[in-house]
């Protein structure tokens, strides 16, 4: 077999191809899928770049079949991924809660596209909710949102080796943009910078071991033991794995929330507004299941106003202010475009409608 | 002081091949050491016929990747500046093609759709033809008014000096010229690099890939020598 990066190497793509990459970086075996716009290119790379590494590719009838086949994958002992994007997230909810019960940790690409529905094959923030918290269950899940080429390069790595040591069903969120347009990133293989690859085996047909992996239970209080377990399991995993990012004044004015691409556009607005003199912070969620909780209460309790800014109506801002109530009594404000990119001038122009004006509101603001 | 942060907007109707100038000047960029983030096709600008590319290029990271301003903007025929005239500010370069021959049109109710994978533009000229549309004069009396107004007989230069097909190369080397973005050099090297096997194959190609951006380069120095350049 070939090795995929001799050395470190830079290089100018669309996000769709860095996931191809570094899927096969993170030692995935195998990806099952169906097409959907603006997914389809990881799956064309992917079958690119899979027969010289010694990868497979299974193309199935539909999302539910791709779902279900990426589980199967899994218990045969195959590092199985799998991508989708709007209604084919939808569909895929099914596939996705038997990975929760049955702690079966597979890798999920979402390219989140404008919903509900059909809508638009361009971009969205709308699949927040339905990422995180799709399917007839708790949302035991684990959930990356990205922001840069780079980012989901190095998540991937992250997800794939988080799915098969905390054995929840584990998600990159990317979306259109990113999906679609090309920038800069290195590429590494993760073993040079000593990061070790989790190994896979078997769940089932293993011989001489009966295995039962149940996904059906008889009485009530046998699911509910079952059920604890996992979420004791999981509230552990959410300690070790939750991830943010915090930045700007420590004591702000206006605390600007994003997410994903959009804290592309927050974090440069948070840049300009105080070089203008104005007392901003900004604070990014990166894992969004588990939300950081404790670090946003943090910042947001030192804060005089919120702005919760997303391509969605309130996906995020309905996180923000589940974590928030009883601890901030700093009124949560939203710039929400569902299914609209959003630029940096935009949040600007709503910041300086709710920060007080220059000059009135103390010494540091001259 | 030279602009250090770039944001460029190249549109035009099907078959002009707008998305490879966005795609070579991003690829440039990146070969020159810049930070660069090129996006194809989105927003109410692109409904109908219209091909959008969106190129930032900077020497520090690079947010959101929409924006509201061009610092270069390039109609390609009428319709694409309707649609993307907001783009313009105070000191916007404006490039268009001001050739006598008009540029092909592709109707916009037989697309009637639109979206990443429509690909429209080119497939449906092919498919139930075009008619002529006007160049992409810049707006007159209507809200700000580019800096710089940059207009290069692209198609024409095209026809009777090289081929068709090179049209775009000659837009190329006119917006590298006009505003200095990258060295003519670097994007030389990106043209090569990325139709490498092409070119290989038919020498001929290259040639007249080359010379078409060196003309729309040449053609922009020589009108503007003297004058108060961005």
């Amino acid at each position: 077999m070939d090795t995929i990066f001799i050395k470190e190497q830079r290089a100018f793509m669309t996000g769709n191809e860095v996931i191809a990459w570094a899927a096969l970086a993170a030692g995935a075996d195998i990806m099952y899928g169906y097409p959907i716009t603006p997914q389809n290119e990881i799956m064309h790379y992917w079958t690119r770049l899979a027969p010289k590494y010694g990868r497979g590719f299974l193309q199935t009838e539909d999302e539910l079949s791709a779902g279900f086949a990426t589980l199967g994958g899994v218990m045969a002992g195959k590092k199985a991924f799998c991508a989708t994007a709007g209604p084919g997230n939808v569909l895929m909810q099914e596939p996705i809660s038997m990975a929760e019960m049955m702690r079966i940790p597979a890798v999920w690409f979402i390219q989140q596209r404008g919903g509900p529905s059909t809508a638009t094959v361009i971009y969205s923030q709308q699949e927040t909710r339905l990422t995180c918290f799709g399917g007839n269950g708790e949302g035991l899940r684990l959930v990356y949102s990205t922001a840069t080429h780079q980012e989901i390069f190095d998540y991937t790595l992250k997800a794939f080796n988080h799915a098969w040591r905390y054995r929840f069903p584990t998600f990159v969120l990317g979306d259109g943009y990113q999906a679609k347009m090309r920038e800069a990133l290195t590429l590494y293989d993760p073993q040079t910078r000593g990061t070790q690859l989790q190994s896979t085996s078997p769940m089932l047909g293993v011989k001489g071991k009966v295995q039962h992996h149940r996904n059906t239970f008889n009485i009530e209080e046998e699911l509910y033991e079952t059920l604890s377990k996992h979420l004791a399991e999981w509230q552990q995993m959410a300690r070790e794995v939750v991830e943010w990012s915090v930045s700007g004044d420590e004591e702000p004015d206006l605390l600007l929330v994003a997410h994903g691409v959009v804290s592309r556009a927050t974090m440069a607005a948070s840049k300009q507004l105080r070089e203008k003199g104005y007392r901003v912070g900004h604070f990014r969620p990166i894992t969004l299941r588990p939300f950081p909780i404790t670090a946003l209460q943090e910042i947001a309790g030192k804060s005089q106003q919120i702005l919760v800014v997303e391509s969605a109506h309130g996906q995020l801002m309905s996180l923000v202010r589940d974590a928030l109530y009883g601890c901030s009594c700093a009124p949560v404000h939203g710039l929400l475009r569902p299914g609209l990119g959003i630029t940096a001038e935009q949040v600007i122009r709503q910041a300086e409608e709710l920060l007080p004006k220059r000059g009135y509101s103390g010494a540091n603001h001259s | 002081m030279r602009r250090q942060y770039w944001r460029i907007v190249v549109a035009g109707e099907g078959g002009q091949g707008v998305q490879l100038i966005g795609e070579i000047l991003a690829e440039s960029a990146y070969r020159a050491g810049k930070e660069a983030l090129y996006i194809p096709n989105f927003g109410v600008e692109q409904r109908g016929g219209v091909s959008i590319a969106m190129v930032q290029i900077a020497n520090g990271p690079i947010a959101a990747p929409k924006f509201e301003k061009a610092d270069v903007l390039v109609p390609l025929s009428r319709r694409a500046m309707e649609r993307t005239k907001r783009y313009i500010h105070s000191d916007t370069i404006y490039i268009y093609d001001n050739s006598d021959i008009e540029p092909p049109h592709v109707w916009d109710e037989v697309i009637g759709i639109y979206g990443w994978d429509t690909v429209a533009p080119e497939a449906f000229s092919l498919a139930v033809g075009t008619e002529p549309q006007e160049p992409g004069r810049p707006p007159v009396n209507e809200g700000v008014r580019p800096r710089w107004i940059v207009g290069i007989p692209a198609s024409s230069i095209a026809r009777e000096e090289l081929k068709p097909r090179v049209f775009n190369m000659i837009i190329l080397g006119a917006i590298v010229t006009a505003s200095r973005v990258l060295p003519l050099s670097v994007v030389e090297e990106t043209l090569l690099a990325k139709l490498g096997d092409k070119l290989q194959q038919y020498l001929e190609l290259r040639e007249l890939n080359l010379r078409a951006l060196a003309r729309g380069a040449t053609f922009v120095q020589e009108r503007w020598q003297g004058e108060g350049r961005p």
